[in-house]
């Protein structure tokens, strides 16, 4: 799909990496290695099991150069991988044995966030709290509506792409995204004021 | 603009207004909508609460070796005998959803055709006597000439050769 390569400069990079061009598998690695690993953190709430599964991602990304056709866009093939690894990760029960502690991780990031801005003791113990209420909201979601949430809020994917990463219609993705969205409310809404 | 509540479209807009995906017009239009009714304001607000609330959830960065392990991988993967990389091309393919799985529906279809084509092909002679007949002739034939040879008797060798 010559229209699809000649929109999306990331699918012209891929396409560079199958030709040889390992630079331009340097500069997809520098622009997506972030967004990857912290979908992939927000999926699993571990950050070990997400730098792990982000591994993986990039390096079926590598392994992968020579047939890599630009049939999508480049992000919504880098996605489904790693939705497919978290999923795959999440089902196979992985998530008791490799359970990090994640409030510890939770608590580097309040820390290193609140540093620059001096909050008080109570401004950062309430942002934990808040924190740690969105934490359990998202792990409440069923494995599909939690990548489909963390997709189109963090990643800002079209519901054509999710529904592609997620191998399923893009009715199915709003679906998803409204039941998601109203499990959210329920639970969240509380946070107002 | 009618009020989308309770209609599908609601969740789709109300997530759109949200997130600033409307166009313009449609964001002017559905704040004027949102003025009058008081459901959808509610959902707005309850909306845009979550959406704040899921902003304020930042990971943790990535750790500074990330790029060196990764490579480190690519360079012990790339020195991997033949053999494990066509396992690996089996059994942990890169894309998600392999191709060979897309080949299985069709290799069904493939197999049930032949089966089917193998139990109601019937006998080719049936469907072509002649063929049957040539091949008896071309027996016949054969056996005549087989028969011809033994009864024909072996030429005389010349006097002189002896």
């Amino acid at each position: 799909m010559e229209a699809v390569a000649s929109l999306d400069q990331d699918a012209e990079l891929m396409v560079r990496v199958r030709e040889g061009d390992d630079v331009s598998f340097a500069l997809l690695l520098e622009r997506y290695r972030g967004p990857v690993v912290h979908f992939l953190f927000r999926m699993v709430q571990n950050p070990s099991v997400s730098e792990e599964l982000a591994q993986e991602v990039f390096l079926r990304v590598y392994r992968s150069r020579a047939t890599y056709e630009p049939t999508a866009r480049f992000t919504t093939w880098l996605f489904r991988i790693a939705t497919h690894l978290a999923l795959n990760w999440m089902r196979d029960g992985k998530k008791e044995k490799g359970q990090e502690s994640l409030d510890e991780q939770a608590v580097d990031g309040v820390d290193r966030q609140v540093r620059d801005r001096q909050p008080t003791i109570e401004q950062e113990m309430l942002y934990e709290v808040k924190m740690s209420e969105v934490r359990q909201a998202i792990e409440a979601l069923p494995a599909k509506q939690r990548a489909a949430v963390l997709m189109h809020k963090y990643e800002e994917l079209e519901y054509a792409q999710i529904a592609q990463a997620l191998n399923c219609s893009e009715s199915a993705v709003k679906s998803l995204l409204f039941r998601a969205y109203e499990s959210l409310r329920s639970r969240l809404a509380h946070m107002a004021g | 603009m009618n009020c989308p509540t309770g209609k599908n479209e609601v969740a789709e807009i109300l997530l759109a207004y949200c997130a600033h995906t409307l166009s313009p017009l449609q964001t002017a239009e559905f704040e004027i909508h949102l003025k009058q009714c008081a459901d959808c304001s509610r959902l707005v607000a309850a909306q845009k609460e979550v959406w704040s609330a899921l902003e304020g959830w930042t990971p943790g960065p990535v750790s500074n070796n990330f790029d060196a392990r990764l490579y480190a991988r690519i360079a012990k993967d790339q020195t991997a005998p033949a053999w494990q990389l066509w396992l690996r091309r089996i059994f942990r393919p890169p894309v998600p959803y392999p191709l060979w799985k897309s080949a299985v529906p069709l290799f069904a279809v493939c197999a049930l055709l032949a089966v089917g084509l193998a139990v109601r092909m019937p006998d080719s002679s049936v469907l072509h006597p002649q063929l049957r007949a040539d091949k008896i002739d071309i027996e016949k034939v054969e056996q005549t000439l087989e028969d011809f040879d033994i009864l024909t008797p072996p030429a005389q060798t010349p006097a002189g050769s002896m």
